[in-house]
Parts: C-alpha cells; sequence; structure tokens
C-alpha cells in the first residue's frame, strides 16, 4: 500500500524522512520501502525552458534550452508536451532518480543533451509517462525540486500483512506513527452532527444470515460532478491514483484516509429510494463498474434497491447504478460486511477491489459512520448539495470494544524476561488499548478498529513488538538439548556421498512435468488441478525423466559423459484421493558415455551396463546389509532389458536396466551411447532393524587358484556357467570369476572363456587331491550343461 | 607338453630360485637363467611362434601377463638391493589419473549444514508426505478456509480439499498428533507454490523448519537458538535482527534479517515466531500449560547469499558446469 507521508501529517505530525519512517516501520511489523523521497534526491532543480525546437534529426525529439536559474544547458526531450516558458523538473547532469536511474551526459542522435526533463513515471510519483510534468509558472528557477514537490509527494510503500486491516488507510498508519514519535493523533475532519433538510427516510433491509450487520444509508441532492479541487487531487496523486471527478475521488479518498469503504449511487437510477441487502439468483448477471459482467451464485451477497441489484455488497458497484456527469442526487453507502462472505464472494470471481481487501480482512463498524459522516461533509464541500434525508442507520452487531486480559505471569513466560507493568500500559495505551490493571495483569479494552486483538496472545505481540525486538534478550536454554537427535534419512545422506566419490553429480529436477511425457513411463500419474502451466501440470511418477532431462541438456551443451542421480519423492496415484496416492522417495542412477575418457595412462572405461551393475553390487552389498543380490530379468515398460534386483531372498531391493529405444526417440533425448538406469529402494538403507554386522574369521590357510578354460557356444550366457559352477556344493570353492572372454573375429559361433576359481579351507592347507575333485565336478557339469568343452592345455 | 604346463612350471620355478637369490652375483646368474637373450622366457616365446595361428591370441596375452610379472618380480628383488634405480623409467611429471569427479548438489550441502547445526543442539530430523489434505496444510495451524492469510501462499490442488503442501510445517503438525511434548524437530524437504517461474522465483523450493515445544520455551530462547543458528551458518560476526511479522500459525511472529555488507542492505533468511495456541489445541495439546516456538527457512534462498547465485532455476537445471562447482 503505497503511503503519502503529507497524507500522514493530516493525522500527526512528525519530523522524518520517507527513508526514516520506513525503516521504524519495518522495525514495528510494517515491512516499508521508499517509494519516493525528494530530500534524498540531488541535482533536482525547477527549469526553466528557454526554448524548445525541433531536434535537427528526428522528427519526434526536441532541442531545448533549460536554464536552472544560473546556467543554460543544451537537453534532447522526447516529450510531445515540452514547450516555451514551461516550469520543469530538471534532473541534471550527476542526478539519480528512483531505481537508481543515473543521468550522465548523452549523445542523442548526434546532438549533446546535458540533463533530462522529468516525467511523473521517472520521478516516482505516477504512471503518468505520456509527458513531461509541468510545474507552476510562478516557481523561480533553480529551487531545488525537494522543496517543490517533497512536501506533497514523499512516499513509501508498506506491505500491510492480511492480520493488520486497521492498518490498511493512512489513518491507521499514522496512529502507528504516533505512538513511534509520541505525538498525539489530529482529527481532519472533525465528527459535527449533521442535520437532514428533510424527512424523507430511506428503509434499509439487513439480510437475515447476519452478511450485512451495519448499513448506513441517506440521500444527499444538489450535487455537481466536477473536477476534483487542486488539494484533493493532489492528495490522491500522491499516492499515484488518478482523479476522476469529485464524487468518486471522494469515495476513494474516504478510503484511504481512514480504510473504509463507501460507496456512492446515482439516486435517479435506483428504482426507489430504498435498500435491501439479500442473495444473489444462481446465475444472475450483474454488470459492474469495471464494465465486465459477472455471473453470480447464491453465495453472493447483493445491495438491491428492493427490485434491481445494485452492487455486489463490498465487492464493486454496478454500472446501472454508477454516478455520471449528470447525477445531481445521490444515495450513501456505508456498511459493514461480513468478512468470510466478502472474501467467499471475491475469490469466486477471482475480482479483488480495494474495498473488498479491507472488508475482507475485516474493518471497523464504528468508523461505517465516521466514512458517513466525513462523506456529507466533504460532498458538501467540493460538490455543494445537501442531506436530503433522514440518515438511516441499520445495525444488528456489537459497537462497543471487547476485552481481553492479559496475564502478567503469561507474557513472562513468553518473553523470558520481565518487561516492566509501567511500560506494558504504556504501549497498550499508546495503541489506544485501555490496560487497566488487575490482580494478575491487565484487563484491556479493545477498541472497535482492533479487529485482530481477540485473544491474549493477540496483546502479548503488541507488547513484544512496541517493546523492540531487539530489546527482548536471548537466552539458551541447554535444559532442554539433552535428547537424543535423530536423523532417519542420514544413512540415505551416506550413500549419497558413496555416489558421489563414484563420480556421480547429484540432480534435483522438478516434481512438475507435462502430463503427455509423464505418460510415457506407464503408470497412473497424479495431475494439478491448478497448474501454472501446461508444461507442469503433472506430478512425475518416476526419477527417469528428469534425469534424461539433465542428460539431454548436458549433452546439448557438449558433456554427453553423464553419471548423475537424484533422490526424491515420486507419485502414483490411481484416483486424485489422498488415500489412493503413494507417495514414495526414491533414488535413481542414470549413467551415460564414460567413467573415464582416454587418457596417458590407459583406455576410456565406459559407463556402461556393467559399470552400473557394479555400482548396485557395490551398494547394495555394503556389508552393514549383509545382503548378497540377484539380478533377475523382467519385463519393463520402456527399459529393454531391465532386471529387477532382489536382496537374494524375495524381497525387490532395486532395478537395472538399459532405456529403450523408443522412450528414448520419443522423448527426444541426445544420446550416442547406451543410456542404463539404476533403482535404489532406500527403504532398506533406512531401516535399522536390518544393519547386521556379523565378523567372519580371518581363515589362516592359504588360498589355491586354478583356472579353467571353456570353448563354448556364443549363445551361452556366462553368467549361468559360474552360477552352474558355484551350484558345487563345496564349502571349498570360495569364488568363481569370468576373466577372459575370446572370440575369434572368424567364427564368431563359439567363445573362449576362462574362469578363475579360487579355493579355500578353513581346516587345512589344501592340497591337490582336495581340489581336483571338485576341478572335475565342475568341468562334467559345465560340459553337459553347456556343452562346453574345456581347452586342452 | 603342453603351453599352459610350461608356463606354470615356469612360474613355480622363477618364484623358487629367485627366493634363493641373495648376491647382486646370483641375481644376475638368475637374470640370466630366465630372462636373459636365451634365458627360459625367451624360448617360451619361440615355442608360441610355432603355435597354430588360431591359438596364438590366447596366449599371446598369457605370455605377455607372465612377462611382466616375472619382470616385475625380478625388479622388486633387485630394487632392494639397488635403491631405486628401477624409477628411473617413470615420468612422473604425467598428470595423476583423472578420477571421476561427482558432487553432492549444493541444495543438499545447505541442507546438510543446517541439519548438522540443529542437531548439535539436540534437534531431531522428521519428514512427511508432499501432498496432504487441506487440514494438515492449513487448518490445523490456523488458516481457516475463507482467511486471507491464504493469499501468503499461492497453492497447487490436487482436489479441492489435497494440496500439494506449501511449507513442511504439515510435517509438525503430524508430529504433534502422533507424539507429547517436549518436542524438539527440524522438517525438511520440498514444497510448492504455484507462482510464476522466473529468476527469483520457482514453482517448488525447499524448506528446512523447526519446532520445540515444552512448557517453558521462550521468545528470549527463540531469539538465542537462531542467533547461534546464524553465527554458525553465516559466521560469529553476521549482524542480524528480528523484525516483527505475521503468520497465522505463530504469534508473536517475526521475521530475521541479516546484514548483506557487499549489497549495503539486509536480507530476509528466515521466519518464526511463537506456537500459535490454536495450533497446540488443534493437535491435543494443553496450551495453557505448553509453548514453543517454530521457525522456516528457505534452502534456495540461503544458498543463493551464501553462493552468490542470482537464478533460482540454476537448481533445477542440472548443469554439469554448474554442479561442478560444488
Amino acid at each position: 500500500m503505497k503511503v503519502s507521508l503529507h497524507w500522514l501529517k493530516r493525522f500527526v505530525d512528525f519530523d522524518l524522512s520517507a527513508t526514516e519512517l520506513a525503516d521504524k516501520l519495518t522495525m514495528r511489523g510494517f515491512e516499508s520501502e521508499v517509494v519516493t523521497d525528494f530530500d534524498s534526491l540531488d541535482n533536482l532543480v525547477v527549469g526553466e525552458v528557454l526554448k524548445a525546437e525541433k531536434h535537427p534529426d528526428a522528427d519526434k525529439l526536441k532541442l531545448c534550452s533549460v536554464s536552472d536559474g544560473d546556467e543554460t544547458f543544451s537537453v534532447v526531450c522526447g516529450a510531445p508536451n515540452v514547450n516555451t516558458g514551461q516550469k520543469i523538473v530538471f534532473a541534471k547532469v550527476g542526478a539519480v532518480l528512483p531505481g537508481d536511474f543515473k543521468i550522465g551526459k548523452a549523445k542523442i542522435r548526434g546532438v549533446e543533451s546535458f540533463g533530462m526533463i522529468c516525467s511523473e513515471r521517472e520521478l516516482g510519483i505516477s504512471e503518468e509517462h505520456d509527458g513531461i510534468m509541468v510545474l507552476d509558472d510562478s516557481l523561480k528557477a533553480g529551487t531545488p525540486i525537494k522543496d517543490i514537490l517533497g512536501p506533497l509527494f514523499n512516499a513509501i510503500d508498506i506491505e500491510v500483512t492480511p492480520d493488520k486491516a486497521f492498518a490498511l488507510s493512512h489513518r491507521g498508519i499514522a496512529r502507528e506513527v504516533a505512538t513511534i514519535v509520541e505525538s498525539k493523533l489530529k482529527t481532519p475532519i472533525s465528527m459535527a452532527k449533521i442535520n437532514p433538510k428533510s424527512k424523507e427516510v430511506i428503509s434499509v433491509e439487513l439480510d437475515k444470515k447476519g452478511g450485512c450487520t451495519r448499513y448506513i444509508a441517506g440521500v444527499m441532492k444538489g450535487v455537481k460532478v466536477g473536477p476534483s479541487p487542486k488539494w484533493l487531487a493532489d492528495y490522491l496523486k500522491s499516492v499515484g491514483q488518478k482523479s476522476i471527478n469529485n464524487l468518486v475521488d471522494i469515495s476513494n479518498f474516504m478510503l484511504l484516509e481512514i480504510g473504509h469503504p463507501t460507496h456512492i449511487f446515482d439516486l435517479q437510477k435506483l428504482d426507489k429510494p430504498a435498500i435491501k441487502v439479500s442473495w444473489a439468483k444462481k446465475n444472475e448477471n450483474f454488470n459492474a463498474l469495471d464494465e465486465e459482467t459477472y455471473k453470480l451464485d447464491a453465495d453472493h451477497m447483493v445491495i438491491t434497491d428492493t427490485k434491481n441489484t445494485i452492487a455486489l455488497a463490498g465487492i464493486i458497484g454496478g454500472m446501472d447504478s454508477s454516478v455520471t456527469d449528470t447525477t445531481t442526487e445521490v444515495l450513501i453507502e456505508s456498511a459493514y460486511f461480513n468478512p468470510v462472505v466478502i472474501r467467499k464472494g471475491s475469490k469466486k470471481l477471482n475480482l479483488l477491489s480495494e474495498a473488498s481487501r479491507r472488508f475482507e480482512r475485516g474493518t471497523d463498524p464504528n468508523a461505517a459512520s465516521e466514512a458517513f459522516n466525513m462523506i456529507v461533509q466533504l460532498m458538501q464541500e467540493v460538490a455543494g448539495g445537501s442531506l436530503e434525508s433522514v440518515i438511516t442507520d441499520e445495525c444488528s452487531m456489537n459497537l462497543q470494544n471487547t476485552t481481553v486480559h492479559l496475564s502478567s505471569e503469561k507474557l513472562l513466560k513468553y518473553a523470558g524476561q520481565d518487561i516492566s507493568s509501567k511500560e506494558v500500559e504504556q504501549i497498550l495505551n499508546g495503541l489506544h488499548i485501555d490496560a487497566k490493571k488487575s490482580i494478575n495483569g491487565w484487563t484491556c479494552s479493545i477498541p472497535t478498529f482492533r479487529t485482530d486483538l481477540s485473544v491474549e496472545t493477540d496483546l502479548i505481540e503488541e507488547v513484544f513488538r512496541c517493546f523492540g525486538y531487539e530489546n527482548i534478550k536471548s537466552s539458551f536454554n541447554y535444559s532442554s538439548v539433552m535428547q537424543y537427535a535423530n536423523d532417519e534419512e542420514a544413512s540415505i545422506f551416506s550413500l549419497k556421498h558413496h555416489l558421489s566419490s563414484l563420480g556421480f553429480h547429484q540432480s534435483y529436477n522438478n516434481s512438475l512435468e507435462e502430463l503427455e511425457e509423464v505418460k510415457l513411463f506407464g503408470k497412473d500419474a497424479v495431475s494439478v488441478l491448478n497448474p501454472s502451466s501446461e508444461r507442469m501440470n503433472t506430478l512425475r511418477t518416476t526419477l527417469h525423466s528428469g534425469l534424461l532431462k539433465n542428460l539431454d541438456f548436458n549433452f546439448k551443451n557438449g558433456s554427453p559423459d553423464t553419471l548423475i542421480y537424484e533422490y526424491g519423492t515420486i507419485f502414483e496415484g490411481k484416483t486424485d484421493k489422498l488415500e489412493d496416492i503413494t507417495q514414495k522417495s526414491s533414488l535413481s542412477c542414470l549413467v551415460h558415455g564414460d567413467v573415464f575418457a582416454k587418457n596417458v595412462h590407459f583406455d576410456s572405461i565406459s559407463a556402461s551396463f556393467a559399470f552400473l551393475k557394479g555400482v548396485a553390487s557395490n551398494i547394495f552389498e555394503d556389508k552393514r546389509l549383509g545382503m548378497k543380490v540377484k539380478f533377475l530379468e523382467e519385463k519393463h515398460h520402456y527399459c529393454d532389458p531391465y532386471f529387477a534386483i532382489t536382496d537374494g531372498k524375495k524381497q525387490i531391493v532395486g532395478g537395472l536396466g538399459v532405456i529403450s529405444k523408443s522412450l528414448l526417440k520419443d522423448l527426444d533425448i541426445s544420446h550416442k551411447h547406451e543410456v542404463v538406469v539404476l533403482d535404489i529402494d532406500t527403504k532398506i538403507f533406512t531401516d535399522y532393524k536390518n544393519y547386521n554386522t556379523k565378523v567372519e574369521d580371518i581363515i589362516a590357510y592359504p588360498v589355491v587358484s586354478r583356472d579353467l578354460n571353456f570353448k563354448m557356444d556364443s549363445s551361452v550366457k556366462v553368467g549361468d556357467v559360474v552360477k552352474a559352477m558355484k551350484s558345487v556344493n563345496q564349502s571349498i570353492l570360495q569364488n568363481v570369476s569370468p576373466v577372459d572372454i575370446y572370440q575369434s573375429k572368424k567364427d564368431k559361433s563359439s567363445k573362449d572363456v576362462l574362469f578363475s576359481l579360487s579355493f579355500q579351507s578353513s581346516k587345512k592347507t589344501l592340497e591337490d587331491k582336495d581340489v581336483n575333485a571338485i576341478i572335475t565336478e565342475i568341468i562334467n557339469i559345465v560340459s553337459k550343461k553347456f556343452n562346453a568343452k574345456l581347452r586342452d592345455n | 607338453m603342453s603351453l599352459d604346463k610350461t608356463i606354470k612350471g615356469l612360474e613355480t620355478s622363477f618364484s623358487k630360485d629367485l627366493s634363493s637369490s641373495k648376491t647382486p652375483k646370483e641375481l644376475e646368474e638368475f637374470r640370466i637363467k630366465y630372462l636373459g637373450r636365451n634365458g627360459q622366457l625367451t624360448s617360451l616365446f619361440e615355442e608360441f611362434n610355432k603355435l597354430p595361428a588360431a591359438e596364438k591370441p590366447r596366449y599371446g596375452k598369457e605370455l605377455n601377463i607372465l612377462k611382466n610379472k616375472l619382470t616385475g618380480l625380478y625388479q622388486k628383488a633387485i630394487g632392494a638391493n639397488d635403491n631405486g634405480s628401477s624409477s628411473i623409467d617413470i615420468d612422473f611429471s604425467l598428470p595423476g589419473y583423472n578420477l571421476p569427479d561427482g558432487n553432492i548438489h549444493p541444495l543438499e550441502q545447505i541442507t546438510s549444514e543446517i541439519k548438522s547445526i540443529f542437531q548439535s543442539i539436540g534437534f531431531s530430523v522428521a519428514y512427511g508426505p508432499e501432498i496432504d489434505d487441506d487440514y494438515h496444510n492449513f487448518e490445523a495451524l490456523n488458516v481457516p478456509k475463507h482467511h486471507p492469510a491464504r493469499d501468503m501462499q499461492d497453492t497447487f490442488f490436487i482436489n479441492p480439499n489435497t494440496v500439494l503442501r506449501t511449507h513442511t510445517s504439515n510435517v509438525q503438525i503430524h508430529l504433534m498428533e502422533n507424539q507429547d511434548p517436549p518436542l524438539r524437530h527440524i522438517c525438511c524437504g520440498r514444497v510448492f507454490r504455484n507462482e510464476a517461474v522466473s529468476y527469483k522465483s520457482f514453482c517448488l523450493f525447499n524448506q528446512v523448519e523447526g519446532l520445540v515445544i515444552n512448557e517453558t520455551s521462550s521468545f528470549a530462547e527463540m531469539k538465542g537458538t537462531l542467533e547461534y543458528f546464524v553465527q554458525e551458518m553465516f559466521g560469529k560476526d553476521t549482524k542480524m535482527r528480528f523484525r516483527p511479522s505475521y503468520f497465522p500459525f505463530t504469534e508473536p511472529s517475526a521475521e530475521v534479517d541479516i546484514w548483506n555488507s557487499k549489497l549495503n542492505q539486509w536480507m530476509e533468511i528466515l521466519g518464526c515466531g511463537m506456537v500459535n495456541p490454536n495450533v497446540l489445541s488443534n493437535v491435543g495439546y494443553d496450551n495453557e500449560k505448553y509453548q514453543g516456538f517454530a521457525f522456516g527457512m528457505g534452502i534456495e534462498r540461503i544458498a543463493m547469499i551464501k553462493y552468490g547465485i542470482k537464478d533460482i532455476r540454476l537448481f533445477y537445471q542440472n548443469d554439469k558446469r554448474f554442479l561442478e562447482q560444488f
């Protein structure tokens, strides 16, 4: 909310610059930024345009001579309204305008320009940028602008949090400023009693459901619509609002002055001078002031003239009953609307207005009558006319202060330190809260404009923020520290480090993806009801999609060698019901290209299926897990081949597969080798129960190694042969590993495979005969089962 | 006699002879016998040359392995007597192996740093669902359905009553529902906001939030705890301030800024406050007896401040040239 210092000074005297005020308010809980602080702008003076001629080389530019009272400068200006004799805002070379816009010497279309003639937008006053800002003729060239515009247009922008409805006006902020500078609040418009000139009564009927609990109405006649006086237009301009006409401006002014929205109807456009608050009919069309037609439903509260809808209550007025240039009689509305009703109504139409913003946060019911009274006075002053009806005030709500108790014990317990009674009372009284000392604290009378104060902690917050958070001394409570700090994902963190030291990059991908792409992965996806873009409308069902995109991105940027992984949540759901949705933490790796590039020491080592299979074994056969994994081939939606990884028993702990060519094509993923993925079920790592390391005795007897070289059909899977060899039930056979595969270039039907077998006994040093018996058995099995021939040595 | 057996036999006798050759003279005799021009190894290669072509590749390989092995053993043996002479052939100026260089994502690094700071002062770490019902994400946290505070967090809906969590505070509610005070936890994870993607905002970010509930934890203790955190995270001399703010789930609420001396301005890094009594009663705690504080921060924001990153989208692009810098 833009707040003008000039306007604040209607209510409170203070001597703070915009910057100082913004800082002080920020520390009170009103985060503020300076919009315009003319006091901080140097090299900005009133200039006089001595001459304005066409630029020799550009039709739309003018070449001006500008005097700063002392010297004359040549300035190129693009504004259509610049003219000889004008007094203007002249930014000299060296000036820095809002937005850190530095003015320097410039060459524009071949002509040197020394400074700039400013528009309102360039000065941060308004959005006006069609032409330059023209100042009053009587000003003297050379006068610093801060003396001319500063008093009127210094402004700050305050981010008012949703709880602080009371601060959505200049009076509201001024109350806060008054407590900061310890000054009294002034009353710029007195609340004189107004005597109507007529006994005419406007009938007002409130709705039955509590949507509107106070409605004040009255009629003014003989008003004359016209431009607003300068003081009124200037106030509006100082917060960036355009002046429209005196009637509309008055209502807008009142909203920004005391924060209470009002509405002015053209009386002659009403069916009769009567108000009935009721609810819209379903699908009722409503033509609003913003020239839009809205379809209402039964949740929308409307103002009617008993026959037609004339306003969408608390949100926006109707087009058909609005004031125009020919209006002479008006009906003034000042009401209190239920916040939830306004909120629902405005949300449903996605229609936010300055009025709805205030009503939905809760307005002061007493401000309704203040606003009414002030509007009548202002209208008499600015548009003429007089009150020609009795003021109807239908009210079914409490207008009295409420009471909240603040216990001193609770205050102490919350603060962790003592705040003196004197201080507490001073703070509360400063905020217009009447705090009376009671036995164990204070009984506080809450003014109706503080709709945010209803329980004890609300008051504690008020005391703390005015006392100053910086004045509450920090403490450190070690008594509550001594407890075991647990993190169930600590073991996953180790796993991530493990992967990183193997050369993997950890990636973080968006959880939101495009439905069409997610579908390719063949799972029941969960979509978002209100996506910000169709490209991010569905939750990922696998981490592979993101990793593939990472491969593609890096490939295109010159890094085809990719070892990446991600740990994150994946989602699946048969329906959009929470109980049908599964959310699972998951870890996937993807490799492509080389692990090691070719170098002076050795040839390249590729990031192949075998590499990732090794990574899988390395991870799963973590000694603490005590697991011997198996890879079981399975069908997979988009991997070919794909292997489920089991813990050696029945439980599946992961999967390993090569991404199918068709998926790579469908997703258009750049690649030049196979793309291999590995999934790791991290649950086994977080399940500490399974951590079960048993140490085995070290065998002191030597290991005996034997090599066996078999010739076999090319189609025989070496893994199957190893498995068959191991099936020999002999405890001394420790390990079998294929160490070499040879295939002749000419004859590809067979291959030679060299196996290395190691034997060891825990009981004795093995002799040849112990080993030979097993070797013979192995040779038999392998020869028969795979039709393999032992190569004659 | 097959070549395989010869190889084995040579290997065995080589080792045996080598172990009995001690003096330089013995060693030289040994060398001539096995590795010399007319030594046993050479004659083995001569035999190899006579083999049929089909068998050559395999034995070629084996013989080379053998040669390297025997030469290596001999070099090692003479190395014991002749200091350093064996290293003359090595070019020490060559670069070392270019070992693969992986990384932990910067956001994970920051998260883990934050976690360990809080773990060091007794906070446990909790996790929870990213999709949750409206109740756990909003209502239980004192954000009723039609409250303007809902505008503070633009929400993605799965259905009208199910949301992508907008903060990790839902985990706090689950925690409190399942556990009695005292509590001293941080929760971390992904949260979602329906905001336009730009250099300064993304549709999701990572959060760490903390919760302390017991009978005594005060605003002063909250300040002390967070001051400790800021000093550990940003350095002992970091200038910081607590400034009043508003969150529906805490009261009084504050935002914490740290001073950025490079930009000459305050930068907001976290929000905090005393847990709103309504939140405590919503989970069935006695809010007269128990009180405490909560705080929350965005990891991306902290990472951006710490590493001088200007575009939040870099975290989710996974450009190797970016990741390799961590």
